[in-house]
């Protein structure tokens, strides 16, 4: 055999090339699963208050407690409990001392401190995120807030900085600390539809119909709600727009038979929901203008509470009771494609996860005479069909609503008579009972 | 007879054909060549690599490569229950206080007997040995230190075959925070029951993608299979499903970000 010696300094030469150093410009970083704890620690030092102004206090406190509590409340830190934080309230990046941070007890890997003035019925806040760990180049958020001084305002700056803090450290996903939940609330005798903070303050009613309304969606622009409302043409889908504070026409919701749970798609141009115009109810599909309505299920059966699977908008989720008891099925929105994925008990009330890969809903696994079981918040891994339980053994919950940032889960829960509004993580940690006024149900996260 | 003496003579032919020495010379020549030039490119490669390599590997000052190990599994103890009285609803476990033992009265209007011995009391045994009370059940006050291991005690362990190693650039060392949200949101994309249970303990796929300056990852692939393709399926199936870090930190000039991924079943 002949060996042909060209290909050798080839050979060479490739040998080199691979070997040389890398002539990227671009950084390179290697990391990988099963490197511990999953949450970051963080502290939340007290903003330092500048200047002599009497509401500065006030402000301060509310201003801290708020941006405490959105920190704690967003299920990706473990915030660092004030009796360990150091004494310390920095109020500029020459005065903070890292070391204090970093080390025991508080152990945070990440520190939000800043100052905070009230000077000429102006609020103005600087806030810093700093990582503790890292000397050289500390840090990763700067911020400055310029507002006219109240405790709303104050409030609200706190939401937004958070917000910040939580888009930076929680990898590209939004805070919901600026977001809304609309609910129906009884508690001035006629079933309302009525707003709040994600944290349940702010209450507030939106509808004065004196009827019943139920089911409030609010568009993916937060500027309409859509709701189904008892009215002179019975169960009728009604709009409410938040701009003109005043009902606005849908069309398509008002034909005879009952018209209910509504539901936009995530480019707010066109709503679902349930009608029994023909007889049985079955899944509608109109413009947001409420022209080009179309039907999409068509089977023996009622067909209930659509929801887009809010990543495609392609998708529905809905509650068929064509098989005898309720089941979750999710079909494309031409109708398409059904599948069904309860596989028995009583489910109703989906709701698509942001993702687009989850969703919840409420379910009795053992409904029946002599089977009593619970109604209990459920979230169940489309691809997989694989399911866990999120609430157990406290009263009857229903009406999941996923908040935008995946997270977080709102429900109603009832207990002894009592319906109230409860938000918690989606992995049923850190529940929450949001409304304490009388009865409340049905809640709906806003979309941003 | 014929066959006998043709039989001989083809031996005989044979064995002057192994008798006679080979042509080895110009295959030696070959192979000698070719080992020379071997060694030479060898040579004239490590001459260059050594001249042009201006990879600072290790060296102190930017643009240094620095090796970062965090530790695989940490020794901590499990959810421990917190038995402190400011961080929990419940009672602390302080002892009740002991309810003062009611003093033998003593007859002052007695008079003493002289000489009079008195007997020493029979100490009755207890009939069931009381339980020591625990010595440390005391009520702490203060939050217990959290669980946590500080990052900077893992990185002074520097063995190079660490999970987390960051060459080329400062990035990791800038924005150790970011790479921290790379590995969390992946990690918790990764559907374990989705490798296959037989796959062996501690086998590792390790993937590539690109991260943009918007945070979306992009160019997946697999750089390192782990010999399970369940396993690499899986963990680029975990870096696909996120839609984005959030974008590269602004202080960053980088356009983008080369990562790879490791996922150890």
């Amino acid at each position: 055999m002949k060996t042909d010696f060209r290909i050798v300094p080839i050979f060479a030469f490739l040998l080199f090339c691979l070997g040389s150093p890398q002539l990227r410009a671009q950084d390179w970083v290697h990391t990988g699963t099963n490197l511990g704890n999953d949450r970051i620690r963080i502290a939340a030092a007290d903003f330092k208050p500048v200047g002599a102004d009497p509401q500065t206090p006030a402000l301060k406190a509310a201003f801290d407690a708020t941006l405490y509590n959105d920190l704690a409340n967003a299920g990706i830190f473990d915030l660092v409990s004030k009796s360990l934080s150091p004494q310390a309230t920095p109020g500029s990046p020459q005065e903070i001392n890292l070391a204090q941070w970093s080390d025991a007890p508080a152990n945070a890997a990440m520190v939000a401190f800043g100052a905070l003035s009230s000077a000429n019925g102006r609020l103005v806040v600087y806030g810093w995120l700093f990582d503790t760990h890292n000397t050289a180049n500390p840090q990763v958020l700067g911020k400055q807030y310029n507002e006219a001084a109240s405790q709303d305002s104050a409030r609200a700056v706190a939401h937004r900085f958070a917000d910040e803090i939580i888009l930076r450290l929680g990898g590209g996903i939004n805070g919901i600390a600026e977001t809304k939940i609309y609910f129906v609330s009884s508690r001035t005798g006629a079933k309302e539809i009525w707003a709040m903070d994600y944290d349940g303050q702010n209450q507030r009613a939106i509808t004065r119909l004196g009827s019943i309304s139920l089911s409030p969606r609010i568009s993916p622009d937060n500027t309409r709600l859509a709701f189904a409302s008892l009215g002179r043409e019975g169960w009728s889908i009604r709009m409410y727009s938040l701009e003109l504070d005043r009902p606005v026409a849908f069309p398509a919701g008002t034909a005879g038979g009952g018209n209910f749970s509504p539901a936009w798609s995530a480019d707010g141009s066109r709503i679902a929901f349930s009608s029994s115009r023909t007889g049985d109810p079955e899944i509608w599909i109109a413009d947001a203008s409420g022209a080009n309505l179309r039907r999409l299920t068509n089977f023996r059966g009622p067909d209930l509470a659509p929801t887009w699977n809010p990543r495609t908008d392609a998708q529905l989720a809905w509650v068929s009771g064509r098989t005898g008891e309720p089941q979750i099925y999710i079909m494309d929105q031409d109708g398409a494609n059904i599948q069904r994925l309860t596989d028995g008990g009583y489910a109703i009330s989906p709701s698509w996860a942001p993702n687009g890969q989850l969703i919840t809903f409420s379910w009795n696994r053992k409904y029946g005479p002599g089977d009593p079981g619970g109604q209990d918040i459920y979230v169940m891994d489309i691809a997989s069909k694989r399911w866990l339980q999120i609430t157990h053994e406290s009263g009857s919950n229903d009406y999941p609503s996923w908040a935008p940032d995946g997270r977080h889960i709102v429900f109603e829960r009832a207990i002894g008579g009592h319906t109230e509004i409860w938000s918690m993580l989606a992995d049923g940690a850190e529940q929450h009972q949001l409304t304490h006024t009388g009865n409340n149900f049905m809640p709906n996260w806003s979309w941003k | 007879m014929n066959s006998l003496l043709d039989g001989t003579q083809h031996l005989g032919a044979q064995l002057e054909r192994e008798l006679t020495p080979e042509p080895i010379f110009a295959p030696a020549a070959g192979s000698l060549a070719l080992h020379g030039v071997l060694f030479g490119s060898l040579l004239f490669y490590g001459i260059l690599s050594g001249l042009l390599h201006h990879n600072l590997w290790g060296n102190p000052g930017t643009g240094g490569a620095i090796q970062v190990s965090l530790v695989n599994a940490l020794p901590l103890p499990a959810e421990q229950q917190n038995d402190n009285v400011l961080t929990t609803q419940n009672p602390s476990k302080a002892p009740a206080e002991p309810t003062p033992k009611a003093k033998q009265a003593v007859d002052e209007t007695a008079i003493p007997i002289a000489g009079k011995q008195e007997k020493p009391k029979k100490q009755p045994a207890p009939k069931n040995k009381q339980p020591q009370p625990k010595q440390n059940n005391l009520a702490q006050f203060g939050e217990q230190a959290g669980s946590f291991m500080p990052r900077s005690a893992m990185a002074q362990n520097t063995a190079s075959n660490g999970p987390v190693s960051i060459s080329n650039g400062d990035f990791g060392t800038r924005f150790g925070w970011y790479v921290e949200i790379i590995k969390r949101k992946v990690s918790q994309n990764w559907n374990r029951y989705e490798v296959d249970s037989r796959t062996s303990k501690g086998a590792t796929a390790e993937i590539y993608f690109r991260v943009s300056r918007q945070g979306v990852p992009s160019s997946f692939k697999i750089n390192t299979a782990s010999g399970s393709p369940t396993l690499d399926q899986s963990c680029l199936r975990a870096t696909q499903r996120v839609d984005t870090f959030g974008p590269l930190p602004p202080e960053s000039n980088d356009q983008w970000l080369d990562v790879t991924y490791d996922c150890t079943y």
